[in-house]
């Protein structure tokens, strides 16, 4: 099915349209009781406890890595013992948020555009609608407000686990005691790296949790629509993760001007 | 995006003195309904009298599913009226709604049964919302009991769907129908995806439940076997309207090419 | 139910794990920037920052014991720059302590260094005002040593002058090595000595006049003098005298040929190679050089009947002989 540049653009652009609609519909249902309290700390657990794992080792794999691929160059600098301040202040403020969230685009947002694909192929939502729960705010009110509030957490860990990873290394290689690293990556940070990078990471997960559960609600009929659903999930919530990021980088740029 | 639909249905005046009489629980009037360039209802018309089994049959596309789903508020219609138990739906607020909900049993093509829930969880999923009606009960296990034994399900009460077979799934979805005790139910292709042997066996449930309980049922299929066992009236649904009405032998004898193409083997 | 139970237990462990590390995050930044813990403020007045920033590091003695709170400007040449310090600092901190702007290391952040004083003044209280003392910054440093640059590139250029000036004879050296002044002072100090000896020549005439007096003369200082062995020890004394005299006349006429030869001379250098040693000097010098000279002959005849340069010796001989040849005829 070949779409002419005209047509592709208009979909995007109303794609873009339903996205606002359904996080506007979001909005509007997430402060009107009743809440699916239940459901969102069985959806935390799953978003949360569950991506753990992958995470940090994933931040683990990241701190190890950027360390050793900076020290031939810091050193050839004069200047590894910079590598705690540029470690921590990178991983903290950039790093940290953006590979966790692409990460759990990959596993969340795909899990989610999966999962609602495929209970509305099957009428699952019609089935929950007829017994009387609104499942918008069954499904997917509870897992945009869990990935919200789980990613910010997730970062957090991963940034832990990163830095320890990067201490690790100097720890083995350049004689830094971990006191020493650490004491210098907080002393490298800010409020002005910490806070926009924790807020950033709250607008990540609602991201994922958005586009993973528009994409799987609307779900097109049929066993193909689920995978289809499941995969623009993830190519439009990374997409729109970068476009955020860059957002965000930009207001806290405003905010704190360093 | 069907339940976005901002389209009002039009309110004619003219139904108004064409009331339905105190038995008949649902009642349909120049049902329309369109998707871009298919109109798939083009004046539908059905009633649904207390007590009644009544089987609307057409072919695939035909249009049943959505009809039926207009009926419990899924999808809006383009036009005409649609009256469940005295009350127009297209008018209710989401709360009465639900409650209006609460006495329709709707039991999905594909059992639509929740993956991620127990056997158990699943049939408690109904109640969650609907405990004014049932009043405040704590313990819900006899509840899930009874409607599994209806069944004859029991000993699956902490099974998963995906541990159960298709007929057993089509069981688990009875059941969870059956648990609010609804006063109608609306079967959606009951018999669909399963071997002749257990299609029996559901409508034999069916059948046993209709007694039990007293309910009155719609049943939307295109399988004649089962529209012959479970009948006591017939609606051909034919490019968009009822074609052809009555019981099942009456339309068998029925000359109408149309008709005939139903009961062709 | 049990299922659930646990995954919120689990839930609720990874939950705490984070909100723990976000708080244990926000609290080792905000510790490292003194919000929590007793402090105490003082502030200090710079004409320049150089680029300090609130949260810069403020140090005493080197150690880290606060933070910059805030920097506001008074007026155009006049920053107050307010600081937190640790209240545990308090009773070392005082009123004489130096406050400087300096960076850690070259290319570090900027912070503020405290000095301790001579340690005489009382202890600081919260809200004192330090002293403070313009830094030399990397810039002002590099700016200095320009400065020393500049200087040194003048210097070397005066030099080039004076020594042009002494090829030329000008200026103060030049003149002493032509001559002029000193040959002057030279003179003068010549004509003195020539004056003294004229004037103890007098003097001992008077002296003698005055002893053949005494000796006619019958008073107490005859009656002394008459006395032989004072009148000849007296006598000697004067002999000495004389002789005396006799010898400044002569060094003065020493002198006086030695001036009269610089004057006909070629001026003090002239004077210089008179001194034996420095001719000395010289010859050895020069027999040096000339035995130098000596060896590098032979070395260059050992050359000639080096096999490798043998070749380029016989060209050169032929040709002078051909050019001994043409100058000939």
């Amino acid at each position: 099915m070949s779409l002419s540049l005209v047509d592709k653009t208009k979909n995007f652009f109303i794609e873009i349209g339903d996205l606002s609609y359904f996080a506007g519909r979001f909005f509007k249902e997430v402060l009107k009781p009743p809440f699916e309290f239940k459901e969102l700390l069985r959806q935390c657990y799953h978003m949360g406890n569950r991506s753990l794992v992958l995470v940090s080792v994933t931040g683990f794999i990241i701190g190890l890595v950027l360390t050793l691929q900076s020290r031939p160059t810091l050193i050839e600098f004069g200047a590894v013992s910079w590598m705690p301040n540029m470690v921590g202040i990178s991983i903290v403020r950039e790093l940290g948020p953006v590979i966790t969230a692409l990460i759990c685009a990959g596993r969340i947002a795909s899990g989610i555009g999966a999962e609602l694909g495929s209970m509305r192929v099957t009428e699952q939502i019609d089935a929950m609608e007829v017994s009387g729960t609104n499942p918008f705010k069954y499904l997917v009110v509870t897992r945009i407000l869990a990935t919200t509030l789980m990613l910010p957490l997730l970062v957090i860990i991963g940034d832990a686990i990163a830095l320890y990873g990067s201490a690790l290394v100097e720890n083995l290689k350049g004689d830094v005691s971990f006191q020493l690293y650490f004491n210098k990556v907080f002393d490298a940070l800010e409020y002005g790296d910490l806070i926009p990078a924790t807020t950033k990471s709250f607008f990540f997960g609602f991201t994922i949790g958005l586009v993973g559960c528009y994409k799987g609600y609307y779900c097109k009929k049929g066993t193909a629509g689920v995978g289809v659903a499941a995969n623009t999930a993830v190519v439009f919530a990374s997409m729109l993760l970068f476009f955020v990021d860059f957002v965000a980088v930009f207001v806290s740029d405003i905010f704190y001007e360093l | 995006m069907n339940d976005n639909h901002i389209l009002q249905m039009k309110q004619s005046t003219g139904f108004q003195d064409s009331m339905p009489q105190e038995n008949v629980v649902i009642y349909i009037k120049d049902l329309h309904k369109s998707f871009g360039d298919n109109h798939v209802l083009s004046g539908f018309n059905m009633k649904l009298t207390r007590g009644e089994n009544l089987v609307v049959m057409g072919k695939s596309g035909s249009g049943k599913s959505v009809m039926i789903k207009c009926l419990v508020g899924l999808m809006e219609a383009d036009s005409g009226y649609i009256e469940v138990m005295g009350k127009e739906v297209s008018t209710l607020s989401q709360e009465t709604l639900d409650i209006l909900r609460a006495d329709i049993g709707f039991l999905f093509q594909g059992s639509a049964l929740y993956d991620s829930m127990t056997v158990r969880e699943n049939l408690e999923f109904p109640l969650r919302r609907h405990k004014n009606k049932l009043g405040n009960i704590v313990d819900t296990t006899p509840m899930v009991m009874e409607a599994l034994e209806n069944v004859g399900l029991a000993h699956a009460i902490d099974l998963m769907p995906s541990e159960l077979s298709g007929g057993m799934k089509r069981r688990v979805a009875l059941a969870r129908t059956l648990i609010l005790k609804p006063k109608v139910i609306l079967y959606d292709e009951p018999t669909s995806g399963l071997d002749p042997i257990t299609a029996k066996e559901i409508i034999g449930l069916m059948r046993s439940i209709q007694k039990k309980y007293n309910t009155s049922s719609l049943i939307i299929t295109h399988d004649v076997d089962c529209a012959r066992v479970i009948s006591e009236r017939m609606i051909l649904l034919v490019d968009g309207i009822n074609y052809a009405e009555g019981t099942y032998e009456e339309l068998l004898k029925s000359q109408d090419p149309k008709v005939e193409a139903f009961f062709k083997k | 139910m049990a299922k659930t139970t646990l995954e919120n237990l689990r839930l609720g462990v990874f939950v705490i794990i984070g909100t723990t590390l976000i708080v244990l995050a926000a609290y080792l930044i905000g510790n490292r920037q003194n919000m929590f813990g007793n402090t105490f403020s003082i502030s200090a007045v710079f004409n320049n920052v150089n680029g300090l920033q609130s949260g810069n590091n403020v140090r005493f003695s080197g150690i880290n014991v606060g933070t910059v709170e805030n920097i506001e400007m008074i007026n155009d040449s006049t920053i107050r720059v307010n600081m937190i310090i640790e209240e545990k600092m308090l009773k070392h901190i005082r009123r004489d302590a130096i406050a400087t702007i300096g960076s850690d290391g070259l290319v570090g952040s900027m912070l503020i260094s405290i000095t301790p004083g001579l340690g005489s003044e009382s202890l600081v209280v919260p809200g004192d005002e330090l002293k403070t003392q313009s830094r030399l910054v990397t810039q002002d440093m590099l700016s200095t040593l320009n400065i020393t640059n500049e200087n040194a590139a003048l210097l070397t250029a005066d030099l080039l002058k004076v020594t042009q000036s002494l090829a030329q004879g000008k200026g103060i050296l030049g003149k002493l090595l032509n001559d002029t002044v000193m040959a002057t002072s030279l003179e003068q100090t010549i004509s003195n000595l020539e004056h003294a000896s004229k004037r103890t020549n007098s003097m001992m005439t008077k002296l003698n006049k005055e002893m053949g007096r005494v000796n006619f003369e019958e008073s107490a200082m005859g009656i002394l003098l008459a006395d032989t062995i004072s009148g000849n020890n007296i006598k000697s004394i004067l002999s000495n005298f004389e002789t005396a005299s006799k010898e400044i006349e002569e060094v003065t006429k020493d002198i006086n040929s030695v001036m009269k030869e610089i004057k006909n001379g070629k001026g003090a250098v002239n004077y210089l190679t008179t001194d034996s040693t420095f001719v000395n000097n010289l010859d050895t010098t020069i027999r040096n050089i000339e035995q130098g000279a000596q060896s590098f002959n032979e070395n260059m005849e050992a050359l000639k009947h080096n096999f490798l340069t043998r070749g380029y010796f016989r060209k050169l001989e032929r040709r002078q002989k051909k050019e001994a040849e043409k100058n000939q005829n």
